[in-house]
């Protein structure tokens, strides 16, 4: 009992408030200023993710469907931001994001892949992420337009090695991992992405409240 | 290797010897940047000309000792200063745990459990101070922070290794006496069988070189080593005649790592003794800055965007949810690079290019409370107890003999698979494991240990990091560039030394800045004149 009660008091204390920062800027710390990426952390862009795929991610990560694998060190750091947040603090986390005024990103170009092989191989994709690579909420397909290429690569590989899209409760991502294994390899990757890549800016966001 | 215990031992041959064992360039170049070396490099801090009635604006950023360093130095000239910090605390990766702090690891975070008693402290960061480091050392002085002794190397500690003895812990004491009887015999022998030498030693070399070999490893009159007291002894020794301990054998004392590493630990040059610490914990040099300032310092400000500008700095932060933006002349920034890189800037893309390769150091430090100074019953005071298993050391405390409780560092792994490792874990499991693999060292381990911290540098909030990891390569073609001014900004810290992790790559960090900022402090007067 007593116990319970030292707890109690350690909980309320002022330490534990420094805990609870407010407007969630945890995820500016690794994502960026203005949620825009950081390849350093290896933490991808926020800002072009529309609500309901930011929610759907922390419930993957949540789920372990993301996370999971033993090497995959920065899945996993994400996993245990996700682990401490309940479904009000991850709505608090995407509001905050939203209010990021966006930022430029610089384009950097992949000079060593094939950008018309990557063409006819986005041919697949586009049925889910759209012809633009603007995503499609009612498949559960995220924008990958604006994306940054190095992310991009990491999770198509990420898919294809079984680090995302392995576990059986996960239907989405089993269905993202059949396409990714049917990328013959590295380059075929970077072609794909090189194609992402040269694609027009999308549209601004269209928010859901989904 | 080569087989110098084959054939008799030629001067040349010993020379190369010792090269390989303590004077190596490497070695060298690194003994010289602090002054090791016969060239003294007494601390002479950048001392800057007061302003004298010129208005200088300085943001610093980030709390830690680079930042507070650059503060202390510049208000002392009339500059005047702001810094900026992003965490709920000041000290940076100087962090003193004790009861009630809270602990800011992304997805794990902790308050400290230790009891509220002044000698229940952990250094989760720096922890230890050569007396080569003048730099930290000389703020130690000035700001009269009391040091004491750190003990990196104890010979009443353990080493263990799954492989050797049956994975028993074996007192550093006797395996180091061991070892070095052997080498000692190998040494005594091989040079007296001087036929064949491509340039011998003249015989009273060679003399002084067999009493070197046989003090080495204390050896009897033949030359051969049959056990001695620097091992212990297996019974009496004061009130009856000593008994030595049966020397190991040799294959079985190569069957530990320990001769291949930890063994000469305290050998290099930063870890060599004497060591020091402030008394009370590593942060009293924070405390002791914190006295001195009057620079404010502002916690919780994250900042969202580096501007450099024709005459200065603008920088935006973060505050409760709230954007603010200051000016200043210059700006000193110790944000760690890998964060850097995520900030919105107009900082030349083949400086922040640069920020972006430098790896994040991966670092585990476990802090446990022990009910009872069970160490002191195994006669160890202080000192390093090291194991194969991933927690690698464990340290027992230099200070407060024969309290009733202390705080033993339970995990310290610096090997990026194995930080990785527990970042993976729960705080619990983290402790859960530390308390197993130190089992393997003291018995009933898990029966003193009352509670515990853990900290994973590499996921702490703010830094994602414990010193940055510069290639070999990159140092070479990026180390330059980066330490240079970009307009009148800055990157300051241990990052942007060649000793990052240590305070004194903080300090004389920030001192490199602080000396180009003299310099283009007095070309603007002098074109006014």
């Amino acid at each position: 009992m007593n116990k319970i009660w030292l707890v109690f008091m350690l909980l309320s204390s002022t330490a534990l408030a420094d805990s609870k920062q407010p407007d969630a800027r945890y995820c500016l710390v690794c994502h960026g200023s203005a949620a825009q990426g950081n390849v350093a952390i290896k933490a991808p862009n926020l800002a072009i993710l529309p609500d309901w795929y930011l929610r759907q991610q922390f419930i993957a990560f949540r789920n372990n469907w993301r996370g999971n694998a033993a090497d995959d060190a920065h899945g996993k750091e994400m996993q245990a931001v996700a682990n401490t947040m309940n479904d009000a603090e991850i709505d608090q986390a995407i509001a905050f994001i939203r209010r990021r005024a966006p930022v430029k990103l610089p384009i950097s170009v992949n000079t060593t892949a094939d950008i018309q092989h990557g063409r006819q191989l986005y041919q697949q994709c586009q049925a889910c992420h759209g012809a633009n690579g603007e995503g499609n909420a009612q498949l559960h397909a995220p924008p990958l337009a604006g994306q940054h290429n190095w992310y991009l690569v990491q999770q198509l590989s990420a898919f294809k090695n079984g680090w995302r899209g392995n576990q059986s409760d996960d239907s989405y991502g089993q269905i993202m991992r059949q396409f990714a294994q049917s990328l013959a390899n590295d380059q075929a990757i970077a072609d794909v992405v090189a194609y992402i890549d040269s694609l027009p800016p999308t549209q601004p966001l269209v928010r859901t409240t989904q | 290797m080569t087989n110098y215990f084959k054939t008799p031992l030629t001067r040349r041959q010993c020379l190369g010897l010792l090269a390989k064992a303590g004077s190596s360039s490497a070695i060298l170049g690194a003994a010289g940047i602090f002054g090791l070396t016969n060239i003294p490099l007494n601390a002479s801090p950048v001392t800057l000309k007061p302003l004298q009635g010129k208005h200088r604006k300085v943001l610093i950023l980030g709390a830690g000792i680079s930042g507070l360093t650059a503060a202390y130095e510049l208000e002392r000239a009339g500059y005047s200063c702001t810094i900026l910090e992003a965490s709920h605390r000041i000290g940076g990766r100087v962090l003193t745990l004790r009861h009630g702090d809270f602990i800011d690891e992304l997805g794990t975070p902790q308050i400290c459990p230790f009891d509220d008693a002044p000698n229940l402290y952990f250094n989760a960061g720096a922890a230890r101070i050569p007396a080569h480091h003048t730099g930290i050392l000389h703020y130690c002085r000035t700001l009269g922070v009391e040091l004491q002794l750190f003990s990196n190397h104890n010979k009443n500690c353990y080493t263990q290794d799954d492989a050797a003895f049956n994975g028993q812990p074996v007192r550093i004491r006797e395996y180091e006496a061991d070892m070095r009887g052997f080498i000692g015999e190998l040494l005594a022998k091989s040079a007296t069988a001087g036929s064949t030498l491509d340039q011998a030693f003249n015989e009273q070399d060679l003399d002084k070189f067999i009493q070197f070999a046989r003090a080495y490893g204390d050896l009897d009159a033949n030359l051969t080593y049959r056990g001695t007291d620097r091992a212990g002894y297996a019974a009496g020794g004061v009130t009856s005649p000593a008994i030595l301990k049966q020397p190991r054998s040799l294959p079985d004392l190569l069957r530990s790592d320990f001769c291949t590493g930890a063994m000469h630990f305290a050998e290099i040059a930063d870890q060599a003794p004497a060591l020091m610490t402030p008394s009370g914990g590593m942060d009293s040099i924070v405390k002791a800055f914190l006295r001195q300032l009057t620079t404010p310092v502002h916690l919780h400000c994250q900042v969202s965007n580096i501007q450099l500008l024709p005459q200065g700095v603008a920088i935006t932060y973060l505050k409760q949810g709230e954007s603010y933006t200051e000016q200043a002349d210059y700006c000193l920034n110790c944000i760690p690079a890998q964060l850097v890189s995520g900030i919105e800037s107009n900082l030349p893309a083949d400086y922040v290019a640069i920020m972006r390769q430098l790896g994040r150091g991966k670092l585990t430090k476990i802090g446990l409370q022990a009910k009872q100074r069970f160490w002191e019953q195994e006669d160890i005071y202080s000192g390093i107890s090291w194991t194969k298993q991933d927690i690698t050391q464990i340290w027992y405390p230099h200070h407060d003999a024969f309290k009733a409780k202390g705080i033993l560092l339970g995990a310290y792994s610096w090997e990026p698979q194995i930080s990785d490792r527990f970042a993976a874990m729960t705080h619990q499991q983290r402790l859960a494991t530390a308390i197993a693999q130190g089992t393997k060292v003291h018995a009933n381990y898990g029966q003193y240990i009352e509670n515990g911290v853990s900290v994973c540098w590499q996921r702490m909030n703010h830094m994602l990091g414990c010193g940055a990891v510069w290639t070999e390569e990159l140092q070479k073609t990026g180390f330059e560039l980066l330490q240079a001014p970009a307009g009148n900004h800055y990157l300051i810290g241990d990052q942007l030394s060649m000793h990052p992790g240590w305070q004194e790559g903080a300090v004389r960090s920030a001192w490199h800045a602080l000396a180009d900022i003299e310099q283009r402090e007095t070309l603007r007067t002098g074109a006014r004149a």
